[in-house]
């Protein structure tokens, strides 16, 4: 699919293959662990714990900002550790 | 042998094209009257969650939306046999059916906006500090002096608010024409201005795209995550609840059972 994922204002802005697909990971994540088609109920078990959205919300924010902060322009506002 | 379920179908017959899902097993379709649910078979007892496996749902769903239009399931949607997964269907059918038809040729974009929390907050603090607001206490006064300083966070948590508030509204007017719905969360932390969804046709879809551009270009200190076409995962709405609630823990359907029985006076005056 012709997904696009575009970061920063700055239009000189990089992102490399694997930092890509990270932010690609964590998009995903938000959107498949708690949305879409939500059963529950007894016929459906349940494999594992995924209530994981926020914490895949917080990583993101921190990697937008670490981004900011290797380009050498930190950006304010910037407090949020990977959890 | 257990069936994980990747998503519901407007399309009840075999799928054409062989797809591998997870564990590499062959996807099939389970039909319900018209519709069906994309399925493989699943061995293991128990998954860990890995990059790899929800990237391969991901993947899945969205070979599927290339063909139909799909309702992703949330990702480790189990079923231990084939009859729950069709009684499940059975009974969430109408929900199912609205959503597919409401949903069809619908594509998905996120977009997430980052602000500069900090500087809007001191910005903010240093107006209130020249403003008619500043009440003058003396400094020998502790209990004046917090309730000052509760007030003056008041003032200035609710201005940060309207000022998020704002700058939403003027981020979001560069979509409101094109977009079909939207999901907008506000704040989620003090820098994550919004957490959009935007439900878009598949035709406008390089319109949608063009006017991320333009707002991407507008001079402000906004930093963006844009990112799309997705499966529609924000915007399916079920109306039923599930069959366990529905049978076995509601209040209204105990208070039917008793007055069946002519109980319900008795309950109630208890």
């Amino acid at each position: 699919m012709d997904r696009q994922i575009k970061t920063l204002q700055d239009k000189n802005s990089y992102l490399d293959l694997h930092r890509q697909e990270r932010v690609t990971l964590l998009e995903v994540l938000d959107r498949a662990l708690d949305k879409g088609v939500v059963i529950s109920g007894d016929i459906v078990i349940s494999v594992a714990d995924v209530d994981l959205v926020y914490l895949g919300l917080k990583v993101l924010l921190s990697s937008v900002e670490t981004m900011e902060r290797l380009r050498g322009a930190p950006m304010a506002g910037a407090q949020e550790e990977p959890t | 042998m257990k069936i994980y379920a990747y998503g519901i179908i407007d399309f009840h017959n075999k799928l054409e094209e062989p797809i591998e899902g997870l564990e590499e097993k062959g996807i099939y379709n389970v039909s319900y009257r018209d519709i069906g649910v994309t399925v493989s078979e699943l061995n293991e007892e128990t998954r860990e969650i890995t990059d790899t496996c929800i990237l391969e749902h991901e993947k899945v769903v969205e070979r599927l939306m290339i063909n139909f239009t799909v309702l992703p399931m949330r990702f480790l949607t189990v079923f231990n046999t084939q009859e729950d997964l069709l009684s499940m269907v059975e009974f969430y059918y109408e929900d199912f059916k609205n959503n597919l038809q409401r949903l069809f040729n619908k594509v998905e974009f996120g977009m997430k906006v980052i602000w500069p929390a900090d500087t809007i907050k001191k910005r903010i603090i240093d107006v209130y500090h020249k403003t008619k607001h500043n009440i003058s206490v003396s400094i020998d006064s502790p209990a004046k002096t917090f309730v000052k300083e509760k007030f003056e966070k008041h003032i200035i948590d609710k201005e940060f608010q309207e000022e998020a508030n704002r700058c939403i509204a003027v981020v979001d007017d560069y979509f409101n024409k094109i977009a079909v719905e939207k999901k907008l969360k506000r704040l989620q932390t003090e820098s994550l201005l919004l957490n959009a969804s935007y439900l878009v046709d598949k035709d406008r879809q390089n319109e949608f795209k063009q006017a991320f551009e333009q707002l991407k270009n507008a001079p402000s200190d906004l930093k963006f995550l844009f990112s799309g076409p997705w499966p529609c995962y924000n915007f399916i709405t079920l109306t039923k609840k599930p069959s366990s609630v529905d049978y076995f823990n509601t209040e209204d359907m105990l208070n039917r059972l008793l007055a069946q029985q002519g109980f319900a006076q008795e309950r109630n005056s208890v």
